[in-house]
């Protein structure tokens, strides 16, 4: 087998912390891509699936993680919610960084009024109250799948907005862009040719902590049942499920909790990498200790 | 300075009255009808019509928006619809439960963030193990660190209440819910201000003059550090005066989050307009104070006003 070539030329660390991150969004797709071949998540089985007094059965052997207060496989619905959690996160941080970096470029870029009217909407876009914001969108907006995608888009978009804004003014000031300018090319190329590629790092380095905050985002809404509609399970309806269980059947919390935190450890891993690859290292200390 | 207050508070007046206005004009976009959610049955709509006329809600909205704001400048909230108690009494009853969330939030963050953020920025050997940590708390949501301590206090080693209450018993758990929660924020900070600190001629002078290395930690580098804590201490802190909405629905803590997040599923028009106006008053308040506390600690800051 070819050796790894995935970011070869990075330092150890850094490239450690990118293959973890990987490895463990990869793990934790598997298991939501064979959803469909790990049983049935809706299958109600009052009949072997609960304990002869009607509690949720802990792990055994045909059920590896247990079953859930119906007596569904929790396993099977872990990994269908894995399908929707990952889909719905990394959907809404690909849209939210997407519409944050057009805003921020287009108003760090062409200025004037323009700016001004994109950067108040980012202050206010900023200021929201995360999760009562996210609640109160919930009212507004028709439920569905899709839903949580629009809400985490619509609260998650002002922050890279506001990085790329910052970024997008530093390299405006350029002499490569200055130059462009003098030569005549037009201002939509000299955003795309010059400046886009610039903004490289930056967008390749947020994308992952978006990822991990979106998905984390759908879990909260979820959980308080704002975000995924039931019976269709997400890993946070299922915590929010299990909670009132906590005493007598933790595997209900535990299970969704653990397949969330591997997943928002792994983009953050991911990110940490990227992080590490462009940082210069531990700083110089006059103090010897 | 005196002008520099003044400047500040009619910044905070016109920022709170655009979010008052905000806040007032969604809630007549968000489908429902708070009627409904009122009479105990089905009403005919000859009483839907009377209770509307009751509550003035048969007016157009700019006339509704134009009592609001004569009302909430003469200090008077309203009246809830559901539970027929003053706004105002409602808020300030839940008040002192909040408050002391928050400042035992705030409290448990610096406890906890400034030791390991220290200590990352002063041991090559326990940073690596002390940002793995840092990024398990950063891959948790709130609730998640919050139903964890529950299973593990509260269930497992039976240690702490598992209900609902306001003592103090009851309040360690949801405290060091959202400390766990700000630590890595605050370690992240506390690390990188002071390594800023150990690089600086100022150290390197200190140093030099033979100081002891305690000495010159506490004297020379904690101030430099100070400012960014108090800063991010006082944004959270505001931040949860307006209610903990997660943390508070998971511990059963009767604050003004749990009472915002009931008033928003019963159509409760004006205990949503009351928080959103004393949540975001607190802000305001707050973020002014937080200015004037770091301008008195950091004479750069000191500079940037005449």
């Amino acid at each position: 087998m070819a050796p790894i070539t995935i970011a070869s030329g990075w330092p150890i660390e850094a490239r450690r912390s990118l293959l973890a991150g990987i490895a463990l969004i990869g793990a934790v797709s598997l298991i939501a891509l064979l959803a469909p071949w790990l049983g049935d998540p809706y299958y109600q089985d009052f009949a072997t699936g609960l304990s002869p007094a009607g509690l949720p059965l802990g792990p055994n052997h045909t059920h590896p993680l247990g079953t859930d207060s119906l007596g569904r496989d929790v396993l099977a619905r872990v990994a269908l919610a894995g399908r929707v959690s990952l889909s719905i996160g990394i959907l809404a941080a690909l849209l939210s960084l997407a519409l944050g970096a057009t805003v921020g470029m287009m108003a760090g870029f062409y200025g004037g009024f323009l700016e001004a009217l994109l950067m108040r909407l980012t202050d206010i876009g900023l200021a929201l109250p995360t999760t009562l914001a996210g609640l109160a969108m919930t009212a507004l907006l028709p439920a569905g799948l899709l839903r949580p995608v629009v809400i985490i888009t619509l609260l998650f978009w002002a922050y890279p907005a506001r990085l790329v804004y910052n970024e997008t003014l530093r390299m405006r000031r350029r002499g490569f862009v200055e130059a462009a300018v003098a030569m005549g090319e037009a201002r939509y190329r000299i955003l795309l040719r010059h400046i886009l590629p610039h903004l490289k790092t930056l967008l390749l380095t947020y994308a992952p902590m978006n990822a991990a905050a979106a998905v984390m985002m759908e879990a909260t809404l979820s959980y308080l049942g704002a975000g995924v509609p039931l019976p269709t399970p997400s890993w946070g309806n299922m915590i929010g499920e299990g909670q009132g269980a906590l005493a007598f059947a933790p595997h209900l919390f535990l299970a969704p909790a653990a397949f969330l935190l591997l997943t928002t450890l792994g983009f953050l891993l991911i990110a940490e990498g990227f992080k590490q690859a462009h940082s210069r290292g531990i700083r110089f200390s006059w103090l010897a200790l | 300075m005196a002008r520099f207050i003044g400047a500040r508070a009619f910044q905070g007046l016109v920022t709170l009255l655009g979010l008052v206005v905000l806040a007032f004009l969604v809630q007549f976009v968000i489908p429902g009808d708070p009627v409904r959610m009122l009479a105990p049955r089905t009403p005919t709509e000859e009483v839907a019509q009377r209770i509307r006329a009751q509550l003035g809600l048969d007016r157009p909205w700019w006339e509704q928006l134009g009592r609001y704001l004569t009302r909430i400048a003469q200090g008077d909230l309203g009246e809830s619809y559901v539970r027929r108690q003053p706004v105002a009494r409602l808020i300030l009853g839940r008040l002192p439960a909040t408050a002391a969330l928050a400042l035992a939030g705030v409290l448990a963050e610096i406890l906890l963030g400034f030791p390991v953020g220290v200590a990352m920025a002063l041991s090559p050997h326990l940073r690596r193990w002390l940002s793995g940590l840092n990024l398990v708390l950063l891959s948790l949501p709130t609730f998640v660190i919050g139903l964890s301590l529950l299973l593990a206090m509260g269930f497992w080693l039976r240690l702490l209440p598992t209900t609902g209450g306001t003592g103090l018993r009851e309040l360690i758990l949801p405290a060091l819910t959202l400390g766990l929660a700000g630590t890595p924020w605050y370690a992240g900070v506390i690390r990188d201000r002071l390594e800023e600190s150990l690089g600086s001629s100022y150290i390197r002078m200190a140093v030099a003059k033979g100081l002891p290395n305690r000495w010159i930690l506490v004297r020379h580098c904690f101030p430099h550090v100070l400012p960014a804590v108090v800063t991010m201490a006082g944004m959270d802190f505001s931040a949860y005066l307006s209610g903990v909405v997660v943390v508070e629905t998971i511990f059963g803590w009767p604050g003004i989050g749990s009472l915002a997040v009931q008033a928003m599923q019963t159509l409760d028009r004006p205990v949503v307009m009351g928080t959103v106006l004393v949540g975001g008053a607190a802000v305001i308040l707050l973020n002014g104070v937080v200015d004037m506390l770091r301008m008195f600690l950091d004479p750069r800051a000191r500079e940037g006003i005449g």
